[in-house]
């Protein structure tokens, strides 16, 4: 018989002790209930109301097997000195999401729970992907190593720059500013996000301009070269017509802004991408708006695995030492999460689930937003070989110019990799060996010059709180 | 011409050269050694100077090919590469002779 009314969730949806299956997703929310709602209760109700559970018990409950689809939590941590809040743990059957899916996942574990009233502030830290739910995805187009071949740079951190002012160039100007970096050294220049197709420079426009400062630099240095070209658009077909002309021009690679294009049209035009050989950078603008704030919204992490499931071949990811929030342990481990086959858990660094990416191609973190090249041996000792480095202001910025600018760039960064390869201590050494190299280059030593005092140091504001394993399971 | 790793710094010396070699072969990666008598930026085929050194953990062999090659093709242009057999691809390569720049 059907017995009508309201349950408590925690008697269907806390299940303490229940072992995960290798199969199901697994999220850790950070989780402040109401004062008065208990902290099982509301982990009870997170999962509930992202999977099976309305608020009030329904007939139709009774034409299924619940058990099979329902979210379990299956444990909590308090959050050491901040006595409001928990860690907890729930467990998601795989049956649950559509398979190549970003927006299955989203809508799920992302969706009405983050305005339920029991619940004061939710925020998803950590999301596990299992293999049989990864094996579903294409993933980035190239991938590291691919893009690598396919350019033929090896041993070194790539650079770029954005070119500035963001706005308000002619397309013809902007091709001028695209060469002189190229020229100068750097492989990539980059569309500024803010930079579609307004009527100061139409996409087209900018396209057949850059791509012919492109093709310049390359018959100049003898290097490959790239732009990155923005396709997002104000719809799909506009964004697939822009990134058929990119190709038709010989573009190696452009650019989509996948948050704020939307993770679905992002998977069409990634999946593009794989079909046409071509490479994609991926913006980030809109992730401040969800993840920065620590007690609501969702980690920059689960956003950074979402993108290397639906596919991207650069991602920015924050620079650790520039303008932009990026506290380090934090940015470590989304550079892991990118790069990395396997990522074990890591609580300093917010990671709370092992990751197993199945082979899955990885992604180049971008590091940009207020570098300089007093920063270079901290970003190559940070970061490794596999990234971007783009300096914008930071390259054009120069007192003799962009070329000379991207010079300084590319001599300081290839001083570091020397150094570092002799053994050196990039972190200990570093204005020495910058010093040592602008003796034979005028270009670094005006840059060094020019940035000396040039400094941000501000508190993060998303630090990691390292939650204790010493839950329930 | 700028050839990619290094080419903005000025040629390596030979201590520096030797530096470099130790640092590949300390990282296990097998050396490969490469030529071309026209460098263009869309050529992923450099001939081969005899199969990559594997097994070879010896700078002075490394050295020594290289030199080999260097005679073998006055005037080429010759890069050293090192790959990784668990990444399946090459992830050091620089160009150690480059006829226009004097090295």
């Amino acid at each position: 018989m059907f017995e009508a009314g309201v349950r408590e969730y925690r008697e269907t949806y806390w299940t303490p002790g229940y072992q995960p299956r290798q199969t199901e997703v697994l999220a850790a929310f950070r989780l402040i209930p109401q004062p008065e709602v208990a902290p099982e209760e509301a982990a009870a109700a997170v999962a509930a109301e992202s999977s099976t559970a309305t608020w009030t018990t329904v007939w139709t409950d009774r034409l299924t097997t619940l058990e099979r689809y329902q979210a379990r939590a299956y444990g909590i941590d308090p959050v050491p000195g901040r006595e409001d809040q928990y860690l907890a743990y729930i467990a998601y059957p795989l049956e649950l999401f559509e398979e190549g899916s970003v927006a299955s996942m989203m809508a799920s574990i992302t969706g009405n729970v983050f305005g339920f009233k029991a619940i004061r502030a939710l925020r998803l830290e950590d999301l596990r992907i299992p293999v049989a739910l990864v094996k579903t995805f294409q993933g980035p187009p190239a991938g590291i190593q691919v893009e690598r071949d396919r350019l033929n740079k090896y041993g070194r951190p790539l650079l770029g720059a954005t070119l500035k002012p963001k706005l308000g160039l002619s397309a013809r100007n902007y091709g001028r500013a695209c060469l002189e970096l190229l020229r100068g050294g750097l492989d990539f220049t980059k569309d500024d996000e803010n930079i579609t197709s307004q009527p100061f420079m139409r996409w087209g426009d900018r396209f057949q301009f850059v791509m012919e400062a492109v093709r310049r630099a390359e018959q100049e240095t003898g290097e490959r070269k790239g732009h990155y070209l923005n396709v997002t658009a104000p719809d799909c077909e506009q964004m697939l017509e822009r990134a058929e002309f990119a190709r038709t021009l010989g573009s190696p690679i452009i650019m989509h802004d996948y948050l704020v294009g939307g993770l679905s049209a992002h998977t069409t035009l990634s999946r593009w991408c794989r079909r046409n050989g071509m490479l994609l950078h991926v913006h980030r603008a809109l992730h401040a708006v969800v993840d920065r704030q620590k007690d609501h919204g969702i980690h920059f992490r689960v956003l950074a695995k979402w993108l290397r499931l639906a596919g991207g071949d650069h991602l920015h990811t924050g620079t650790v030492v520039g303008k932009l929030e990026g506290e380090r342990e934090t940015t470590l481990g989304v550079v892991d999460l990118l790069r990395e086959d396997f990522v074990p858990a890591n609580r300093a660094r917010g990671i709370y689930f092992d990751q197993e990416w199945a082979s899955l191609p990885a992604v180049l973190p971008a590091a940009s937003g207020g570098i300089h090249v007093w920063h270079m041996p901290a970003l190559v000792d940070i970061f490794g070989d596999d990234c971007v480095l783009q300096f914008g202001g930071g390259s054009a910025g120069h007192p003799q110019g962009s070329r000379a600018g991207a010079t300084a760039n590319r001599v300081a960064l290839e001083a570091c990799v020397q150094a570092r390869n002799e053994g050196r201590d990039l972190a200990a050494e570093g204005p020495q060996i910058l010093k040592r190299a602008a003796r034979r280059s005028p270009e670094l030593a005006a840059a060094l010059e020019t940035w000396r005092e040039i400094r941000f140091d501000f508190a993060a504001v998303d630090t990691p709180d390292v939650v204790r394993a010493g839950h329930t399971a | 011409m700028r050839l990619e790793t290094f080419a903005y710094l000025p040629g390596l010396s030979a201590e520096q050269l030797d530096r470099q070699i130790r640092s590949i072969l300390a990282r296990k990666l097998v050396v490969g050694i490469e030529f071309t008598a026209v460098p263009d930026p869309y050529d992923h085929y450099w001939t081969m100077w005899k199969l990559p050194l594997f097994d070879v953990d010896d700078p002075a062999a490394v050295l020594a090919e290289l030199d080999a090659c260097r005679r073998a093709n006055p005037g080429a242009y010759v890069k050293i590469n090192g790959y990784d057999p668990v990444r399946q691809g090459q992830v050091v390569s620089f160009v150690v002779s480059q006829p226009e720049r004097g090295t």
